[in-house]
């Protein structure tokens, strides 16, 4: 299978850092130049050819890992235990220590597996809302048979890696220590309270092994919830940032910077991504909103790495880094903050890895980590967004589609280009490129309709329609207190992406594809008659 | 312009409302959106129970997003959280929010302490 190339090198990196510790946010930068040829290891998403593969090694390593003794730093828990002793979250090291901790154990599993060629696929929980199926085979689920021998019960698995893990706590350096007590472990008891829980369920990070994952291959997908703040919408928001870090969190692509990555966020703040989709998909897998309260499946504490799933939902967190790093650097915007916030991000230490030979790393640092390069890997793409990165003259061409419609009741009639339309329909709906402004009159407080459904190349007997849909393309309604602020006779314009089903167009083998717009009052609710203002198509 | 924009912050006119549980936040944008802008509430959440989320929709029943605190030290407060607010939820440079908490099965009204405040703030546009 080919490789994907890279669209940054080393020193584009370097460059690009050089240019962000100077302030600079214009460099004359094309998509050209920041191609290598090729890494040496390629990230693939998990439902590939390549990801099915990295699984099956994946698997193989584990059964090894599991099989090692609880003093061998590649023992399967022990790898967890170092998430739970040294994870930062709520903070600007976020996504650095996690892409050292992936990298680190990459190789382990490289060399366990036997896969020379191993890297860790990413789950896309944004166009898979549910547990890769074959995350439910073998050992890659930690409810797998293989994991009762260790985590039947709390007594059972204290008693096997209690012990080593006091040991090596015993050989912990002073600076190691003072981590620790920054994060609240002043002694190894107080560590030990976060796997039990200390009398609260809620709050326990052992999971026996029956429950150690709430989702089933039966019961594989996401909630409404959860898949809320995974959606193509969710995550655009949260790449949009321009900074690295910013004190406003609605502008910063990381989460708040701190004293040290240790640092609790309590009074802290979340980005949005890791605060939205990072977080709820830890939560649900181990089953929040369902078995509370608790104890929870691994997923949901700091022992989350017990669940091989982590490594696939933390690949794909560190591949939207990677998604915001090169859309910075394809804008000519910096991809780390300017000095000296950069000097304090880089020389955090990062103390408690553990290397492919099963070798402590001992002393790093969290500048070590800022570039893929470190691990030497990048990610193949299609993996959502895979709109944002495309050249400005491509998307520049795009936005030059600009059609007013000729409205009529509450129906609008548009001549579109067809290959714009062809165009949009070779997204997955995602990355929807054509969207619809229609301006729709308030209809008021008294009103019973407040809320109307967009259909498109709908027939005329086609008078409702729900998500499910070929010609539905959304919901848009009206807040009754905002009207009544307002005055009721206001016009509104939603935007509503079209839909990408192929039955919503018809005719596109000639230049122009007429194509209509209709408003119908949403839920059956045919008490006012709908009625559309305006309706503009745009390409974005 | 980040400074400019960090600088927009807004208000907010919390509601108790009877009947449906939640907080209803009104908010209020000082002037229009431009077109290469977007919109995001930041959520100021205490201590809440582990396993308890905060649920940010509009009055006309759409979710916006979700908070699930993970990684918080028990008795800690959860922190701050941007949700992104889609440009046609807002409407004459107003958002209707409802606020809620979930936890074992049970919504209700979050108190002053569990959800502290909740701002609307300008961000940069998606693309």
């Amino acid at each position: 299978m080919p490789k994907p190339k890279s669209p940054f090198t080393r020193r584009s990196f370097l460059k690009t850092t050089l240019a962000a510790a100077a302030g600079a946010a214009s460099l004359p930068i094309t998509s050209h130049a920041f191609r290598r040829p090729t890494a040496k290891y390629i990230r693939y998403n998990v439902t590939s050819e390549g990801g099915q593969k990295a699984i099956k090694s994946y698997n193989i390593a584990i059964e090894q890992m599991l099989k090692l003794p609880p003093t061998h730093p590649h023992n399967w828990f022990r790898n967890a235990f170092v998430h739970l002793m040294d994870c930062p979250h709520g903070n600007w090291w976020f996504y650095v220590w996690h892409r050292g901790f992936l990298g680190y154990f990459e190789e382990t599993i490289r060399n366990l597996s036997g896969d020379s060629t191993f890297a860790f696929p990413y789950w896309d929980w944004t166009t898979l809302p549910e547990i890769p199926a074959g995350m439910f085979d073998g050992v890659l689920t930690p409810t797998a048979a293989p994991y009762a021998h260790y985590t039947r019960t709390l007594d059972v698995f204290t008693a096997f890696i209690q012990p080593p893990m006091m040991a090596y706590w015993d050989t912990l350096s002073p600076a190691q220590r003072n981590q620790l007590n920054i994060r609240g472990y002043t002694d190894f008891k107080k560590m030990w309270n976060e796997v039990t829980g200390n009398g609260d369920p809620s709050n326990q990070a052992f999971a026996i092994t029956a429950k150690a994952r709430y989702l089933t291959r039966e019961n594989p997908k996401l909630d409404e919830d959860t898949y809320q703040n995974c959606k193509p919408s969710t995550i655009l928001s949260g790449l949009s940032p321009t900074d690295f870090y910013n004190e406003t969190v609605s502008l910063s692509f990381t989460s708040k910077k701190t004293e040290s990555h240790n640092s609790m966020p309590e009074r802290g703040a979340f980005s949005m991504l890791e605060g939205l989709p990072h977080n709820i998909v830890h939560n649900y897998i181990g089953g929040v909103t369902n078995i509370d309260p608790g104890p929870y499946g691994n997923m949901t504490n700091n022992l989350s790495p017990v669940d091989p799933l982590f490594f696939l939902h933390h690949s794909n967190m560190d591949r939207l880094w990677d998604v915001w790093t090169r859309k910075q650097q394809s804008r000519g915007l910096p991809i780390l903050p300017p000095e000296p916030d950069l000097d304090t991000l880089k020389k955090e230490p990062f103390l408690f890895f553990v290397n492919g030979k099963a070798k402590f790393v001992g002393d790093s640092t969290a500048g070590e980590y800022l570039s893929m390069e470190r691990f030497d890997y990048e990610y193949e793409p299609g993996g959502f967004p895979n709109t944002l990165l495309q050249t400005r003259s491509a998307r520049q061409k795009r936005g030059q589609v600009q059609v007013k419609g000729t409205v009529s009741g509450n129906k609008a009639t548009l001549s579109l280009p067809s290959a714009s339309i062809k165009e949009h329909l070779a997204t997955s709906a995602a990355a929807a490129s054509l969207v619809a402004e229609v301006t729709v009159p308030n209809p008021g407080l008294s009103s019973p309709t407040r809320e109307f459904h967009v259909l498109v190349g709908a027939p005329a007997d086609v008078t409702e329609a729900d998500p499910k849909s070929p010609y539905y393309a959304g919901t848009v309604a009206f807040f009754g207190n905002m009207s009544h602020a307002h005055g009721s006779s206001a016009d509104t314009t939603f935007a509503v992406p079209l839909p990408t089903a192929p039955q919503a167009f018809k005719g596109l083998a000639a230049a122009t594809t007429s194509v209509n717009i209709r408003i119908v009052p949403a839920y059956g609710r045919r008490q006012t008659p709908a009625v559309l203002k305006a309706a503009i198509v745009r390409a974005v | 312009m980040h400074t400019l924009l960090a600088t927009l912050i807004f208000f907010a006119l919390l509601v108790q409302t009877a009947g449906a549980p939640g907080r209803v936040v009104t908010l209020v944008l000082p002037r229009d959106l431009s077109a290469d802008e977007g919109a995001a509430v930041e959520v100021k959440v205490g201590v809440i129970a582990r396993g308890a989320q905060i649920k940010v929709e509009t009055t006309a029943g759409k979710l916006l997003g979700v908070i699930s605190p993970y990684g918080i030290r028990s008795g800690d407060e959860a922190g701050t959280y941007p949700i992104p607010v889609p440009a046609e939820a807002i409407s004459n440079k107003r958002v209707s929010l409802r606020i809620t908490l979930s936890y074992n099965r049970s919504k209700r009204t979050p108190t002053a302490q569990e959800v502290r405040s909740v701002q609307l703030k300008i961000t940069p546009s998606r693309q």
